[in-house]
């Protein structure tokens, strides 16, 4: 394995491997700061592209693009409150509060610095940990997913806000909402009302959108700030003492990003707000978060870039792409006739190796370039809001239809608009909604593949053959009381 | 000054909304959810369609019954919010506005009804500065169409007309 990695090491130390990265890092940055426009866009266009270059060039600039494009999603969740990915919603919690105070400079450094640093040391415990990992990895199954999908569900309906009760009707609601369409094991018709726009489920992009950005657009709308600008100037920049005081934050998040990462399935959206909530837990002040914490930003970027590196653990090693990303990227594997399982390593050892030292590599240049972008993209912050908001309207709408080039999806995002800004009104936080709506068809699929697998002996399967997930599963409702009862203690007064 | 009973908040309204959607969704489930495939008489999966939603739908009906239940008993103050009558009535007009966009978006265009959407939210939000709203709402539909179709290659929707203009301009 050494030899590999050697091996791979002076492979990866070319000028055009680096060329492209930067060209990647920064046409991530782009399309992800561009309200409504999706990294996972970008690189499906894009994606063609690397079928004419060497693998050790073209697949570390579609990685350079999915490394730009999250940090540049998180650019929207920031400055505007539209989160360009699932896994920026947990960073406008704070990022958005920030930039209100006017410190949005601040926020999109530590969302830089935070991201770097998760992403770097995620992607070195993957060059060091692959293999063994690979060999966990295949002992995991639907019952440990579910069990997992379920806690992450329990604790952040336990940690968001101080509502409980709320969150979790939120969070069914979002569940239910996931029903609509086809059920993911039988493929059979469900809560469409005979609508056949509805058959393909309800899209995310134009979810997202509405329940996030357009409610925040609709609010100085109806309160007809006209003078007040939707996003105060840039700020001071991130001082190296705020950094330090959310690195205990950021080393908590990185830990939590790797080892989501690994499990197929959960992705950069669970990881963001696993990070998040243990965060606001662990904080002698989670009253808060929420409020323009960089504590907040920092958990979130940190956890969500951490899953990058590990993310690649069952793509390579299995052939299991973690999320529509990395299913991209698997076809370009294919593409390169690099077929990603466990005879990759014997086969093509080096290369894989390559791959992952230019992810590191792709991170430290990230650093440089990203730092020198950010004023570039923070230029949107100083536009007048009738201005401002036509454009951000206008981007909405343009990124929700391009999505799928339908039209449905537009009136998708009016009703979601809606939708959001009477939650808003009626004090329902909309992000246990979201994250039910996004885990809510795997772990359908994971629960229903478990009671397969139980053959109609559920506590003898569990007790013999799933003991681990078993544990997850009790567990689950026990910590979300704990973390609730947490909650109630430090939170002074409350709705 | 807190009354007794439920009050007319949007919280009870929402409330209420989600106690109507899952008792309604539960009370028509077998409307609502096709019936699973069978194959000689056997079920293909090893859970019907609608146990799953019948759980959630389930859970979601008694919580929020549950919320109804200390909303009653402990009925928040009467605010009509910061926005007050006045700013619902500016969001109906904003949504309004929305709804015009999406229905306009295919058949006049992306770049009319861009141009027809941004600026009478411009105006709405309280722009009279003419030039202004003329500048943006006929260059930045422009901009944003060229880098969308040029730079990453995505369509949007536009008229036949101006499509062959944009494809003979670039093209030759």
């Amino acid at each position: 394995m050494f030899d590999y990695f050697l091996e791979g090491f002076g492979m990866a130390l070319r000028l055009d491997t680096f060329g492209m990265m930067a060209l990647g890092l920064f046409g991530g940055m782009l399309v992800g700061a561009l309200p409504g426009f999706t990294t996972l866009m970008a690189m499906a266009i894009l994606l063609p592209i690397s079928f004419f270059l060497d693998p050790i060039v073209g697949i570390p600039f579609l990685l350079g693009i999915y490394k730009g494009g999250i940090f540049g999603g998180s650019i929207p969740a920031i400055l505007v409150s539209m989160p360009g990915t699932g896994a920026a919603v947990a960073t406008s919690r704070d990022g958005y509060a920030l930039t209100k105070k006017g410190k949005s400079r601040k926020a999109l450094d530590m969302a830089l610095f935070s991201s770097v640093f998760g992403d770097t040391m995620s992607d070195i415990f993957t060059i060091l940990m692959i293999f063994p990992i690979a060999l966990l990895v295949m002992q995991f199954g639907p019952p440990e997913l579910f069990a997992v999908l379920l806690l992450s569900l329990v604790i952040i309906a336990a940690t968001s806000g101080s509502n409980p009760l709320k969150a979790l009707i939120m969070m069914l609601l979002g569940l239910w909402l996931s029903f609509v369409g086809t059920d993911p094991l039988g493929g059979v018709e469900r809560f469409t009302f005979g609508i056949f726009d509805l058959k393909s489920g309800i899209p995310l992009l134009p979810m997202l959108i509405g329940v996030f950005a357009i409610p925040e657009v609709a609010s100085v709308v109806m309160k007809n700030e006209r003078t007040k600008q939707l996003a105060s100037v840039l700020g001071e920049r991130l001082s190296f003492k705020e950094f330090k005081a959310s690195f205990r934050t950021i080393c908590r998040s990185t830990v939590i990003g790797t080892g989501i990462g690994i499990i197929p399935g959960l992705g950069q959206v669970v990881a963001a707000m696993m990070g998040y909530s243990a965060a606001k837990n662990a904080s002698s002040h989670p009253e808060t978060f929420g409020e323009g914490e960089l504590e907040g930003v920092a958990a979130a970027e940190a956890a969500n870039n951490a899953v990058n590196g590990p993310t690649m653990v069952p793509l390579l090693t299995l052939g299991i792409p973690g999320d529509n990303v990395t299913a991209i990227l698997l076809g370009a594997f294919v593409a390169q006739g690099l077929r990603p399982g466990p005879q990759l390593f014997e086969e093509q050892g080096a290369t894989v190796f390559a791959i992952l030292v230019a992810m590191v590599f792709a991170n430290l240049m990230f650093l440089v370039i990203g730092y020198l972008s950010i004023p570039i993209f923070s230029r949107l912050v100083t536009i007048k809001v009738s201005i401002l908001i036509p454009l951000v309207i206008m981007f909405a709408f343009a990124g929700a239809f391009v999505f799928r080039s339908d039209s449905v999806d537009l009136l998708m995002l009016v009703g979601f608009g809606i939708f959001g800004i009477v939650a808003k009104a009626a004090k329902f936080d909309v992000m246990p909604m979201v994250m039910g709506f996004i885990l809510g068809p795997p772990m359908e699929y994971a629960f229903g593949q478990t009671v397969a697998m139980t053959n109609g002996e559920a506590v003898n399967f569990f007790l013999t053959e799933r003991l681990g997930a078993m544990l997850v599963l009790i567990a689950a409702p026990v910590i979300g009381y704990l973390l609730w009862r947490r909650m109630q203690t430090v939170t002074v007064g409350g709705h | 000054m807190k009354k007794s009973g439920l009050q007319k908040t949007p919280e009870a309204f929402f409330t209420l909304f989600c106690v109507g959607l899952a008792g309604l969704s539960l009370a028509f489930i077998g409307s609502l959810v096709a019936a699973p495939k069978l194959l000689f008489g056997r079920s293909l999966t090893a859970i019907p369609p609608s146990m799953f939603p019948m759980i959630v739908l389930g859970l979601l009906l008694v919580l929020s019954l549950a919320l109804l239940v200390l909303h009653f008993r402990n009925p928040p103050e009467i605010d009509d919010g910061p926005n007050g009558l006045e700013g619902w009535r500016r969001g109906a007009v904003f949504f309004g506005i929305m709804t015009l966009y999406a229905l306009t978006m295919v058949p006049l265009g992306f770049l009319i009804s861009s141009a027809i959407t941004t600026a009478l939210l411009s105006w709405m939000i309280g722009n009279r500065v003419i030039w202004q709203i003329a500048i943006l709402s006929l260059v930045a539909p422009i901009l944003l169409y060229l880098a969308a179709t040029r730079l990453l290659a995505v369509s949007l929707p536009e008229l036949n007309a101006i499509e062959l203009f944009v494809a003979r301009f670039f093209n030759g």
